[in-house]
């Protein structure tokens, strides 16, 4: 009688064996992703910080460590008081006036009417045109001689050429022209915001209020801005996080002024750190930005974890 | 049956063979590297620098610098950036170790700057200097180290601020805007006829450049000639800032206040503007835009204030980095270079002014006579440049305080404050003077 062998079981390597663990299969798994955050957000944070301890300049690109001189050196000059108001000013401006418009943006979109789907592509538009090539149109349009706004007015009689604003020569204005334009380029994205929280409002949520006899506003700030509250938290901490940062609408439109008047700390840092070649003075004033961040980020992701539960 | 013996392959003979094939087969890769890196030394230039305001210069470097390269096999590539990028651009390449052979600067900041950073060229500026005659005043504050008399950078050029003037509109008035004081009283005259004067009081390079210049008019200055201390509070400096208060208030409109380096350029085209201080770009513009305004437009040396005439001049300059690959190329195309440099000069249309004194001979091709101006010697005056023109740091060194005082637009702050009443002259200049001296106390600590 023929005997045939018990097929014999292939023993489990200790790498499969490993990979069965479903913690050792996470850890592995998400490796990459902190590899790559540690290696393209962590490091230059680090360098950012040490630089701004050290005495770091292009002219003389030494280490030697010289604790919070640089920030003290910064916080005595007056004028990075203003640049600091300055950027709050642009970045709660700017934001506010994006949610604003971006809500109002998406109850548009959301009505009914012929070719609604080429005006949601089409509004996407200030989003995703180059910052440069958007700034330079609207410099044309704020420009102190041949403003398309002031010649519209001038023609259609309402001022005189003497009356007419000087866009970015008046300092309140100036950074009006900057709260604008950045709201400009906000409103698609808060637009995209509240029309994804506001799509997903359970219809019959909407339909009982309104047979309660709950009106349009009181709907829309009774039910539906409660409701979506934690994605437009979200997207506000994109806006600031972009907007408290961002240096290149100061930069092409204003340089700073007048006079200072929209100098935020993005620009205030690049022309002190890689224009002027005072690498450490320029990251201490950016590293500023640090701490305001990191509050408004903590405080609302707590708001929204507590609407969640 | 083979007759055909196959040779038996022992393992000797295995790995002798394998190990010929594999070092053959890798010998071409291993010296790859050095033959590349060597040919890439020999046979490249890079240059970068920015886009030239008189475009026809960016053509006519780009095909000399190409035609260099046949002559010598060497492939060059020239990239032009905007000017506002060229800082920037430095500090990514010294940051990096890497970028363009050769660098070219504009305006503030660069040689004194990136001095660690760039080849000493000392020897190619003395050269220079024994075959065309000495560097200028405001060419040795472009590239020159004072404490060890050695050169960073070889000059090129700088760009000269001269007068521009509409000369019916003040013929008409009867006053000749050659001195400060003539600009502020016909300038007011004008600007009740609808002409106003428009000198830019934002944030550009052009009034950081005018506004010095009228400061040292004045006898003020913002250091002094071993630039070691501010001496910017001064009586001459509040004088200066209340001439400017009275000037903006008599003689221009608040447009100037958000005007950028165009902005007087278009000023003058459109036909509202009576004076204007800037490069002869302005007046070029107005040349092919229309030609009757244009011939309409004088070009005079800057007023005379008090004490001098001095202007502001942006200066250009040429340095090799370190880690160049290909360091001897670039100074030999820059040896080439200035010995063409009166074609350089033609191709910019009289913009580049020359550092070097024997470098274009008098009377100078096109501005001497040119023939798209009438009369054809109206930028004569443009010839003797250098007597009236310094760089930022006058009358001491540019360095890197200097350049920073420059990049945080203090000294045009300074006007604009006391000119739209935020401050009076006294505590504008103050302020001026705290924030100079807040930079120059950080720097001093660091060069």
């Amino acid at each position: 009688m023929a005997v045939i062998a018990e097929p014999v079981a292939k023993p489990i390597s200790r790498s499969q064996f490993i990979l069965d663990r479903r913690e050792v299969l996470e850890t592995i798994l998400v490796a990459p992703a902190i590899l790559y955050v540690l290696l393209l957000v962590g490091l230059p944070l680090l360098l950012a910080v040490y630089y701004s301890l050290s005495a770091y300049t292009i002219y003389n690109p030494t280490w030697k460590f010289v604790g919070l001189v640089n920030f003290e050196e910064i916080l005595q000059n007056p004028t990075f008081i203003d640049t600091l108001l300055n950027t709050f000013v642009f970045t709660f401006g700017s934001q506010l006036l994006g949610l604003v418009l971006g809500k109002f943006g998406a109850f548009l979109l959301l009505q009914p009417f012929p070719g609604r789907k080429i005006v949601r592509a089409l509004i996407i538009l200030p989003f995703a045109v180059p910052v440069a090539l958007a700034t330079i149109a609207w410099q044309w349009m704020f420009d102190s001689l041949y403003s398309v706004i002031n010649w519209t007015m001038i023609a259609a009689g309402i001022l005189t050429r003497e009356e007419a604003p000087n866009w970015l020569g008046n300092p309140y204005l100036a950074m009006l022209c900057i709260v604008i334009i950045n709201a400009w380029r906000f409103f698609p994205f808060a637009i995209v915001i509240f029309l994804a929280g506001i799509t997903a409002v359970p219809q019959d949520v909407i339909d009982a209020a309104t047979v309660d006899g709950a009106g349009f506003w009181r709907r829309n700030y009774q039910i539906i801005l409660p409701m979506i509250l934690p994605i437009m938290a979200i997207g506000l901490i994109f806006g600031i996080v972009f907007t408290f940062t961002d240096l290149s609408i100061v930069f092409l439109l204003t340089m700073g002024g007048p006079g200072g008047a929209t100098s935020v700390l993005g620009f205030a840092g690049f022309q002190t750190g890689i224009v002027s070649g005072d690498v450490s003075h320029g990251a201490a004033i950016s590293l500023f930005m640090l701490p305001v961040l990191l509050v408004v980020v903590i405080f609302m992701l707590r708001f929204i974890r507590r609407r969640e539960i | 049956m083979s007759t055909g013996r196959c040779r038996r392959v022992t393992r000797r003979r295995f790995l002798t063979q394998s190990g010929l094939t594999l070092a053959a087969a890798s010998a071409s890769s291993l010296t790859a590297p050095f033959i590349s890196r060597a040919l890439a030394d020999t046979k490249s230039l890079s240059i970068v620098q920015w886009s030239h305001f008189v475009p026809e210069y960016d053509k006519w470097f780009d095909q000399f610098a190409k035609d260099w390269g046949t002559k010598n096999n060497v492939a060059v590539a020239v990239d032009h950036i905007p000017v506002a990028n060229v800082a920037a651009r430095a500090a990514a390449e010294a940051s990096a170790q890497s970028g363009h052979d050769l660098f070219g600067w504009n305006g503030a900041g660069g040689a004194h700057l990136y001095r660690k950073f760039l080849v000493d060229v000392t020897s190619l500026v003395e050269a220079t200097e024994k075959k065309y005659g000495k560097v200028s005043t405001i060419g040795r504050q472009i590239g020159y180290n004072q404490d060890d008399k050695t050169w960073s950078a070889l000059p090129d050029f700088y760009i000269n601020f001269p007068a521009m003037y509409r000369k019916s509109m003040w013929d008409e008035i009867g006053i000749k805007p050659d001195t400060w004081d003539n600009v502020r009283i016909g300038g007011a005259k004008l600007k009740a006829k609808g002409h106003p004067i428009g000198i830019s009081l934002g944030h550009s390079n052009d009034p950081n450049t005018t506004w010095r210049g009228l400061l040292w008019s004045f006898g003020g200055a913002l250091q002094d000639a071993e630039g070691k201390k501010v001496t910017l509070n001064s009586r001459e400096t509040v004088e200066a800032v209340k001439f400017v208060t009275a000037l903006y208030k008599e003689a221009m409109t608040p447009e100037v206040l958000s005007w950028d380096d165009s902005s007087n350029n278009r000023y003058l085209v459109s036909g509202i503007g009576s004076m204007i201080v800037n490069p002869i770009s302005a007046y070029r513009t107005f040349q092919k835009a229309n030609k009757k305004g244009a011939d309409d437009t004088f070009v005079m040396a800057p007023p005379k204030g008090p004490v001098r005439q001095l202007m502001g001049g942006a200066s250009e300059f040429y340095g090799i980095w370190k880690f160049a690959k290909n360091k001897e190329g670039a100074i030999e195309f820059l040896r080439y270079y200035v010995d063409n440099w009166p074609e350089a000069f033609k191709a910019s249309e009289g913009y580049n002014n020359p550092c070097f004194s024997n470098l274009v001979p008098k009377p100078m091709p096109i501005l001497s006579n040119d023939p798209t101006s009438t009369p054809n010697d109206k930028l004569a005056v443009l010839e003797d440049s250098d007597q009236w023109s310094a760089s930022p740091g006058y009358p001491g060194p540019s360095w890197p305080a200097v350049d920073e005082v420059y990049n945080d637009f203090v000294i045009c702050d300074m006007m604009s404050k006391a000119a739209t009443g935020e401050m009076s002259a006294e505590e504008s200049v103050k302020w001026a003077h705290q924030q100079s001296e807040a930079i120059f106390t950080k720097w001093h600590g660091k060069t």
